[in-house]
């Protein structure tokens, strides 16, 4: 046991910080996926001129890989836009990019999944388009996209550990560093491997319960 | 009577593609008083219902609320031009709908069903939407599911929610469309009954149903509906006691046996 | 700007090199069809354990699925590689390493069973009781019930969900190149290092990834839908 002591608890200040920056990056391309879907999918339901460059991206986004969309972000898009201008950045927009892909069409799913029964009891009480939508249309889409959304969250986490490829120093770049250190990768590995897979069983278990709830109080599949 | 009355239907005609649902149907409507219409699925009576409200636009022909037409507008000169949306959408507050699938939002509760159009439509103060919604919720006798989502409703409770939700909003007419049509048997009389209420408490309804017990009691006038025009009207006694088309007669006779 | 736009878009450098890069997307090929039917065979074996009648076989079942099912896919690689040697060579007391290729296979392999394993068992579950029980009825052994009863509809009932895991496993083999695996990003790391041009080599990489697996992927859905449509009814 010394060796998980001397090799995993003396660096539990390395790792918690890691973990800290996988959470914050992690929090950031969640947010920055459920606007980005948010508008990929309005401009495919509602901008017609649009629709097709918003079908593009959403294929594009869903069918490229992450390791490839992270590379690409990283070394491509500074060169030619200027921008992201650090690691950190480059790491949360890739990881955005793919997740606002597959949100765009869990969104998607959600609207066309109002009955539309519900749009005419809103219409016959005089409700103009734009109300009905905001009011009526969205918030049920968005409650039945809510355990989508918790997955989608996962499978974020999961992409994560691929930006410590380009030094964002998150609980896998901490982890590999502590290995390189020591040449002894057993026991940090194996904590790293167990936290991630702790960390994602819980947030995968909260979804769970976030889809009963919804069953149970407002009667929708989510 | 001697007064304009409260809806009139002019000649409707409506059309689904190469198929003519409405073929040229008109009635009048007089305040409180009530019109059922029956017929068999697919006489047209439920599209008849929803051209009153404007949820289908028809083909040809025209509705008439307390005289104003709902779909255009007509100037001095009798010449007429579409009426915006705005305008179609502020008459239909005057008609309150009540579905046969309920339509209850199901993210609301059935408080927030019944405030939500009164306040951001009518532009009502919360308390006031709130005072609405109490009377509203006694009328139909839900006052203690007022908070609980409609999912935690049996059908018949999700219905008179939604018949709430149409009050509240004071529609000089309230139009149903089958409301008891996807209830079980069992849960049908607590329904009609709050309608038999509203119905002797001189609302204006125009009913679309396959109750025809019900529709004999409480209707002033009664339609027949068949292949798109009114094949039989009259009052209730009339109708059912001594049908002049044959038509008519032979539907009721399957359902009154 | 404009130039380096035109640059970016200058696929002649990824043109020129396409026989190195080629031979590289083979490897992703090779990575995925082993990982794949690995992933398919562990996958029914813990999908049975989890609808078995013995509950501790259940427990094992779950908590397999729970675990690979729920690690990173880069973790479980790196773990893979770097530890599991150790391990096996701690135990079998001799000195063991894992070429990158088996590593690659064995990491995707064990993480992508997890997902195969709940589709198999959402499939096994979603037989109606009483599709057995008529089988039983008409003097069906067991066997005969598993082999021409319960597993046609189930595989037919997870086609979608699979071709997705396909689809995400397919994409997954990108990462090996982090283990020196000679896949498609590994090499065009190794160009990207000689030729310090970055744009046209990572542009044409996600150009050929996309235009890959968007188009293998369509049309395995649609050949799916067309062979579940005639089968079903």
């Amino acid at each position: 046991m010394g060796n998980w002591e001397r090799l995993v608890w003396n660096q539990r200040e390395l790792l918690l910080s890691g973990l800290g920056v996988t959470i914050e990056i992690c929090l950031l391309a969640f947010v920055g996926a459920i606007i980005g879907g948010l508008l990929l999918c309005l401009v495919r339901l509602y901008v017609a001129p649009l629709r097709p460059v918003a079908i593009l991206l959403i294929e594009f986004f869903r069918a490229t890989p992450i390791f490839v969309q992270l590379m690409w972000v990283n070394y491509v898009w500074p060169e030619v836009l200027g921008w992201p201008n650090t690691f950190f950045t480059a790491g949360w927009v890739a990881l955005a990019l793919q997740s606002s892909g597959y949100l765009a069409e869990t969104f998607r799913t959600g609207i066309e999944a109002v009955p539309k029964g519900h749009r005419e009891a809103a219409a016959s009480t005089g409700m103009p388009q734009l109300l009905i939508f905001r009011r009526i249309v969205m918030p049920q889409a968005l409650l039945t996209a809510a355990p989508s959304l918790v997955n989608q969250f996962t499978v974020i986490v999961k992409s994560s550990t691929l930006v410590s490829v380009i030094t964002v120093p998150d609980l896998m770049f901490q982890s590999q560093k502590i290995v390189n250190i020591w040449y002894e990768p057993i026991e940090v590995l194996t904590a790293t491997a167990g936290i991630y897979i702790a960390f994602i069983f819980l947030i995968s278990q909260a979804g769970k319960l976030v889809s009963d709830w919804l069953r149970r109080t407002f009667g929708l599949q989510g | 009577m001697n007064e304009a009355p409260c809806i009139r239907v002019v000649d409707v005609h409506k059309q689904f593609g190469p198929l003519e649902v409405l073929k040229g149907v008109s009635f009048d409507v007089h305040r409180a008083s009530v019109v059922s219409m029956i017929g068999a699925s697919g006489s047209g009576k439920s599209t008849l219902l929803r051209c009153i409200n404007y949820l289908e636009v028809p083909s040809a022909g025209a509705i008439y609320i307390e005289g104003e037409s709902l779909g255009f507008r007509e100037d001095g000169s009798g010449r007429r031009s579409t009426r915006p949306l705005r305008e179609i959408n502020r008459m239909r507050r005057d008609l309150g709908v009540v579905f046969q699938q309920f339509n209850l939002w199901p993210h609301m509760t059935v408080l927030g069903n019944i405030i939500e159009a009164p306040i951001r439509v009518l532009g009502l103060p919360r308390k006031d939407a709130l005072e609405r919604a109490d009377e509203c919720l006694r009328t139909v006798r839900l006052s203690d599911k007022a908070n609980e989502y409609p999912a935690r409703l049996s059908g018949g409770q999700q219905q008179r929610a939604a018949i709430a939700r149409a009050l509240a909003m004071r529609p000089k007419v309230m139009l149903f469309d089958e409301p008891t049509s996807s209830l079980d048997p069992e849960l049908t009389d607590e329904v009609l009954n709050v309608m038999r209420e509203l119905a002797r408490a001189g609302t204006t309804m125009i009913v679309v149903t396959h109750e025809m017990d019900f529709a004999r009691e409480v209707s002033d006038r009664v339609l027949f509906l068949h292949d798109g025009l009114i094949d039989e009207e009259g009052s209730p006694e009339q109708v059912f006691t001594a049908p002049r088309s044959e038509r008519c007669r032979q539907f009721l006779a399957k359902y009154l046996k | 700007m404009s130039e380096t736009l035109r640059q970016s878009l200058d696929l002649e450098l990824f043109w020129e090199y396409r026989a190195v890069l080629f031979g590289g997307l083979l490897f992703n090929a090779g990575i995925f069809a082993c990982a794949a039917a690995a992933a398919l065979a562990l996958g029914l074996c813990a999908a049975l354990l989890r609808v078995s009648l013995a509950r501790p076989l259940r427990w094992v079942g779950t908590v397999y699925v729970e675990l690979f099912r729920n690690a990173p896919d880069y973790v479980m690689l790196v773990w893979v590689h770097f530890v599991l040697p150790l391990l096996l060579g701690v135990a079998l007391r001799t000195r063991i390493e894992f070429h990158p290729f088996l590593s690659a296979v064995v990491a995707l392999g064990l993480v992508y069973s997890g997902y195969f394993a709940e589709t198999f068992r959402a499939g096994i579950q979603s037989i109606p009781k009483g599709n057995i029980e008529a089988g039983r009825a008409v003097g069906m052994s067991e066997r005969l019930i598993l082999s021409r009863i319960t597993l046609p509809q189930v595989v037919r009932r997870m086609v979608p969900e699979a071709l997705n895991i396909f689809v995400s496993l397919f994409k997954a083999t990108t990462i090996v190149s982090l283990i020196a695996v000679p896949d498609l990003m590994y090499r065009v790391s190794m160009v990207t290092q000689q030729e310090m041009r970055p744009l046209p080599l990572y542009t044409g990489a996600a150009l050929t990834y996309f235009v890959v697996i968007f188009v293998v992927a369509t049309l395995l859905r649609w050949a799916s839908e067309r062979w579940r449509r005639t089968v079903l009814v």
